[in-house]
């Protein structure tokens, strides 16, 4: 059936960058926030939009996320025409199959599933990004200004514009110049790596690169400057709120702290729900001796010591004298009687056991840094793991 | 377990509850800070197995349909069989006003038990809490060759209840009936299984003498009649909830450990309509001792003892103890309270105290403002 618009979700990425919390899964399947997973953004921002069909694109360790993503129910996406799909690299009779060699060309590889849907327009996303947007209003735009693609930009430091993909802007407000990174910026405006493409340029632009050896396959890099220097039109979408790249250990913390505070982005909206897939628990108890301070805390969870500044998942349990600040724990984390978690990450079913000492308040010094264990771990009783640790699964500590 | 059918009985709006049961039957009263009664019974057939269940509701049903839905939450939302919404069809001259037993409302909805395609029925109340491993109940049923198995209690309940004095193979030889307090005999959890053709039979005897009731008259006259019992022993927390008082202790029976693992352990889950949420936020000043708070709420005041549903505000300096908040109150700043149950959305103004007695709480109205 014909659809104006449908998603594709680049969900393949190793997130390299996160270490031991992507050793076992793909970044888009990182608990976040207490409730969520990375995903659960995305997703609920294409249910909210009235974007139906969504395609996500895995190769990384995509288990997990395929069970998570499961029907799409959580997110309203199990409808009868359209729905949420899975897209893993394939072969076909007598072809050289491959890996995704770069995002434009993870599309080109799917370019018969979006044909299946014959849509006007194709909305490309990535599944690391924490936001809350309307994608529906940057469709309008897209339309309005009859553009070949749309991007998303945010207004940012001309010192972060360094780090970003900058566009640079025409006197009639179309994007006239796109550079990755510049080093002496010209605009503040960054793209955010999400667009909207009219699907007949955008196949016929993928088909093109896809054909040109010295290209990377990529959207920023290639696809985008290729129209340009073609003379398409493209619009920049300014979105104004809240958003993160959660790439890092560093800016996944910092995010995960954001959630502590309803001003920066509101979860609370009942207008625009972030939903999640989440098994059913009780609520979550506190003890007799328990504290809990300026911390987000839900289902399942068993409090009986000192939690502060902190974000619990659900069945996260923390034991009697136990201390944890300003860190994350991700479902079904254990911190043992008298064990201490502080400025720290931890992973998944990972057991911290008493009397354990996890990470280290700020020093003011350089090699400071937020301590991570990855997930299904045990911390020895009594053991300590300093500020800017990485802990993986197969270290014992 | 697909040869087995399950009935919940859901149509019972028992006085002592109060205004609690002004708008809904008792299996759909909110309960443990997120659930409706009626998920045990239906999550105890879900975890067995079961996935063809009738619900026979009479009046005051519109919470229980919301709560309920299709079944999806239980995974009884099939293309064949699945979950069935029972409300009065049959039978408008033996049926008049409110049921008066269980074997009224079985006659009520007697072509969809004749219709039923499996030979053996659960029945189960859809005001227990209780989260009864059914699998070796059934197992035993079967392994018996028995036409009734009941399902009994390992510790005396509250309040009114039928006993089975049962001999050393556990065959019911003697039935009490209305016994209070400890005394002989196995406490019934008025949970079964059944023969369909015995439980039709029983359904066309009591139809036929103008009898109602399932224990005085159908059960009576079958154990009368030479008829075989034998009985099954849930071991671990079980209460039916029929008074204001019943359903305040279950609810604080919930803040024990050791009782909240028995209703919801690890392995067998308690399944309930899905709530879009956030996490509970706690605010700078907040306290929170020997308390359930379920998610979506923003807590900035002092909780002592509290079960509080979803979407609950309760603003600084507030405090709270002993009290049941139901999902969308709000408890405004320096409100003190204690023993209090709230029901949905009600909102308690700055300043205000209300206090209730331990043994009989106070319990405030859907939607009331103070």
């Amino acid at each position: 059936m014909k659809k104006d618009c449908i998603a594709m979700l680049l969900a393949g990425g190793q997130g390299s960058r996160l270490y031991a919390l992507t050793q076992q899964a793909a970044k888009p399947s990182v608990p976040f926030g207490g409730k969520y997973r990375i995903i659960d953004f995305p997703l609920s921002n294409c249910a909210n939009s009235g974007i139906d069909t969504v395609g996500v694109l895995t190769q990384y360790r995509p288990l997990q996320l395929n069970s998570y993503i499961g029907s799409g129910q959580p997110w309203d996406l199990d409808v009868a025409d359209g729905g949420v799909y899975i897209l893993p690299p394939y072969l076909g009779a007598n072809e050289q199959g491959s890996w995704f060699s770069g995002t434009a060309n993870a599309i080109y590889q799917n370019i018969g599933f979006i044909d299946q849907y014959e849509p006007e327009n194709v909305l490309i996303l990535s599944g690391d990004h924490i936001y809350k947007m309307n994608y529906a209003d940057m469709l309008s735009e897209h339309l309005l200004h009859d553009a070949a693609c749309t991007i998303a930009v945010l207004q940012v430091s001309l010192e972060e514009a360094t780090r970003f993909g900058i566009m640079n802007l025409r006197a009639d407000g179309y994007v006239g110049e796109f550079e990755e990174k510049p080093k002496h910026p010209k605009s503040d405006l960054a793209s955010m790596g999400i667009y909207i493409f009219n699907w007949k340029k955008l196949r016929a632009a993928l088909i093109e690169d896809e054909a040109d050896p010295n290209s990377s396959k990529d959207f920023g890099k290639n696809i985008i400057p290729k129209m340009l220097a073609a003379g398409e039109k493209l619009w920049p979408y300014r979105f104004h709120g809240y958003w993160r790249d959660v790439g890092t250990i560093t800016s996944l913390w910092d995010a995960n702290m954001d959630m502590l505070s309803t001003t920066l982005i509101n979860l609370y909206d009942p207008e625009w729900p972030i939903s999640s897939r989440s098994p059913v628990c009780p609520p979550h108890y506190t003890g007799e001796k328990a504290e809990v301070v300026h911390s987000i805390v839900t289902e399942g969870c068993e409090i009986d010591g000192h939690v502060e500044n902190s974000v619990l998942s659900p069945s996260v349990k923390v034991g009697k004298g136990a201390t944890v600040l300003y860190s994350v724990l991700m479902p079904g984390a254990v911190v043992e009687d008298g064990a201490v978690v502080e400025y720290a990450i931890v992973g998944e079913n990972t057991v911290v056991k008493a009397g354990a000492h996890v990470g280290a308040a700020p020093d003011g010094t350089d090699a400071w840094g937020v301590a991570t264990c990855g997930p299904d771990i045990v911390i020895r009783p009594g053991a300590k793991v300093p500020a800017g640790a990485m802990i993986y699964k197969s270290e014992e500590v | 377990m697909l040869d087995f059918h399950g009935i919940i009985f859901a149509y019972r709006t028992t006085p002592a509850l109060g205004e609690l049961v002004s708008k809904r039957t008792a299996a759909s009263l909110p309960f443990c800070g997120r659930y409706r009664l009626i998920d045990f019974a239906l999550s105890s057939l879900a975890n067995a197995g079961i996935r063809d269940v009738g619900v026979i509701m009479q009046r005051d049903y519109q919470s229980l349909l919301d709560h309920i839905g299709s079944g999806k939450a239980w995974d009884m939302s099939r293309k064949n069989g699945g979950l069935r919404i029972l409300p009065p069809f049959g039978l408008p001259e033996y049926h008049t006003g409110n049921y008066t037993g269980t074997m009224e409302a079985l006659n009520a909805v007697s072509e969809y038990v004749r219709d039923i395609p499996q030979e053996h029925i659960v029945l189960l109340l859809g005001d227990l809490a209780a989260n009864i491993d059914l699998t070796p109940v059934l197992q035993q049923h079967l392994r018996s060759g028995l036409p009734i198995t009941a399902i009994c209690g390992d510790h005396t309940p509250e309040g009114p209840h039928h006993r089975y004095i049962v001999d050393d193979n556990g065959l019911v030889k003697q039935a009490l009936f209305f016994r209070e307090g400890d005394s002989e005999g196995l406490p019934a959890l008025e949970g079964y299984v059944i023969e369909k053709e015995i439980l039709l039979e029983m359904m066309d005897n009591c139809y036929a003498q103008n009898l109602y009731r399932f224990h005085r008259d159908a059960i009576a006259q079958y154990l009368a009649d030479g008829g075989l019992m034998g009985t099954y022993v849930h071991r671990g927390y079980a209460q039916v909830i029929r008074t204001v008082e019943a359903y305040y202790r279950a609810n604080k029976d919930m803040l024990i450990p050791e009782k909240r693992r028995e209703l919801f352990p690890a392995g067998r889950p308690v399944r309930t309509r899905a709530q879009e949420g956030v996490s509970t936020y706690y605010g700078e000043k907040a306290v929170s001792r020997n308390s359930l708070v379920a998610d979506n709420c923003i807590i900035e005041g002092e909780l002592t003892n509290c079960i509080v549903f979803s979407g609950v505000r309760v603003e600084e300096g507030a405090r709270l103890e002993n009290c049941i908040l139901m999902r969308g109150c709000t408890v405004e700043e320096g409100v003190r309270m204690c023993n209090v149950i709230a029901d949905k959305d009600c909102r308690f103004s700055a300043g205000t105290m209300l206090i209730g007695s331990e043994r009989l709480p106070t319990v405030v109205p859907k939607g009331k403002e103070i």
